[in-house]
């Protein structure tokens, strides 16, 4: 099923580099082979975290001319928000890493093509 | 660089007994290559302060003797140097030590650190001895107290980040984690300390002025902290430019 279904492809490929009907589509550079490794990335972006902490404590800022000691209470709520954040993103990151929802990870799907590489040199 | 490496070799072949972050034979008296080599990720890190040493086996909470019973069976890496289990040991002011030190002159940074402590103590004590009465209970003097509230003076509670939007460079305000901002407050005071001084003073007089000017929130660094805060309140319109 998987022979059927690679020899298809290669036929498509040959009909797109091939100048006998009309021009190529495909005019490769270099060679067509798959790399023996897979991008690393986050699909979804995240947003900014602790915006509300910081802008309520820039407004006492401005009110207090800067002084640090007036704004004590809204820095200590700044930082806690930082660290809960900071928290949060390392638990996400571990969730990710244990739980893949139907998918390989990036990372694990290098894994296992590295432990099968494309055979480069003929021995 | 070639000669501490020959002395590295030296003294491995006469200990000969390293484990190396290489998988191989540990034969005695054989040399082995110790400047790039890591501690396996096994190794644990030592505790000197004494404190920890001196719980009963009663007080101990179950995380603790988790933790010794690790200890009992895992190999631990060899304590640095500059770490002791002294009453003077200082972490903040051996990493302060270390980032005033040129071309890896200890002695020197070391010294110029103590004659600066020793400054203060005696400008504090002078004020300490001129002032009233009811002055008097307010004066700190105790030099490594000033030392960390003048530090804790100067750091930083945002720092501003450099972010690229749209071909556009914007400088956004994003939160800091303590060690950038010990790192900061650190740097600051000794570029200032370098740089904006009188030719004839010497860098422990500087020093010590700079400090007792943070611990009372006046003196340069202090502004270059509030004008880091100044510009990071003008660009909090960027704040959502972060994704983190």
């Amino acid at each position: 099923m998987a022979m059927q279904g690679g020899t298809a492809l290669q036929e498509k490929v040959s009909r797109m580099l091939s100048r006998k009907q009309k021009k190529p589509v495909l005019k490769p550079n270099k060679p067509l082979v798959l790399k023996d490794e897979v991008a690393n990335r986050k699909i979804k972006k995240g947003e900014a975290t602790c915006v509300t902490e910081m802008s309520m404590m820039m407004a006492c800022w401005k009110q207090n001319n800067f002084v640090d000691t007036l704004c004590s209470n809204e820095m200590q709520s700044f930082y806690k928000c930082v660290e809960k954040a900071q928290i949060a993103v390392k638990d996400k990151s571990e969730q990710q890493t244990i739980g893949q929802s139907g998918r390989l990870q990036p990372k694990q799907a290098t894994t296992l093509l590295k432990r099968y590489p494309n055979l480069h040199i003929e021995v | 660089m070639f000669i501490k490496q020959a002395e590295q070799l030296k003294l491995e072949k006469q200990h000969g007994q390293v484990d190396s972050g290489h998988q191989g034979v540990i034969r005695p008296g054989r040399v082995f290559l110790v400047r790039w080599s890591r501690y396996n990720p096994y190794y644990l890190e030592p505790e000197p302060r004494k404190e920890v040493y001196h719980i009963p086996e009663t007080e101990l909470t179950p995380e603790q003797k988790e933790e010794r019973e690790l200890k009992s069976v895992r190999p631990i890496k060899a304590a640095t140097n500059s770490v002791t289990s002294s009453v003077f040991n200082d972490p903040v002011l051996s990493k302060f030590v270390n980032m005033m030190m040129k071309d890896g002159d200890k002695i020197i940074a070391k010294g110029i650190i103590t004659q600066t402590l020793e400054n203060m103590k005696r400008k504090q004590v002078e004020k300490y001895h001129k002032a009233p009465e009811g002055k008097k209970a307010e004066i700190e003097c105790n030099p490594y107290a000033i030392f960390h509230q003048a530090l804790e003076n100067c750091k930083p509670v945002i720092g501003l980040a450099s972010i690229q939007k749209g071909g556009k460079f914007y400088q956004v305000p994003i939160p800091l984690t303590d060690n950038r901002r010990r790192f900061l407050a650190m740097k600051w005071m000794i570029t200032e300390c370098r740089d904006n001084k009188h030719r004839r003073t010497l860098m422990y007089e500087k020093l010590s002025q700079e400090l007792l000017a943070a611990f009372s929130k006046e003196g340069n660094v202090v502004k270059r902290k509030h004008e880091l805060h100044k510009m990071a309140e003008s660009n909090r319109a960027y704040a959502h430019y972060r994704w983190w």
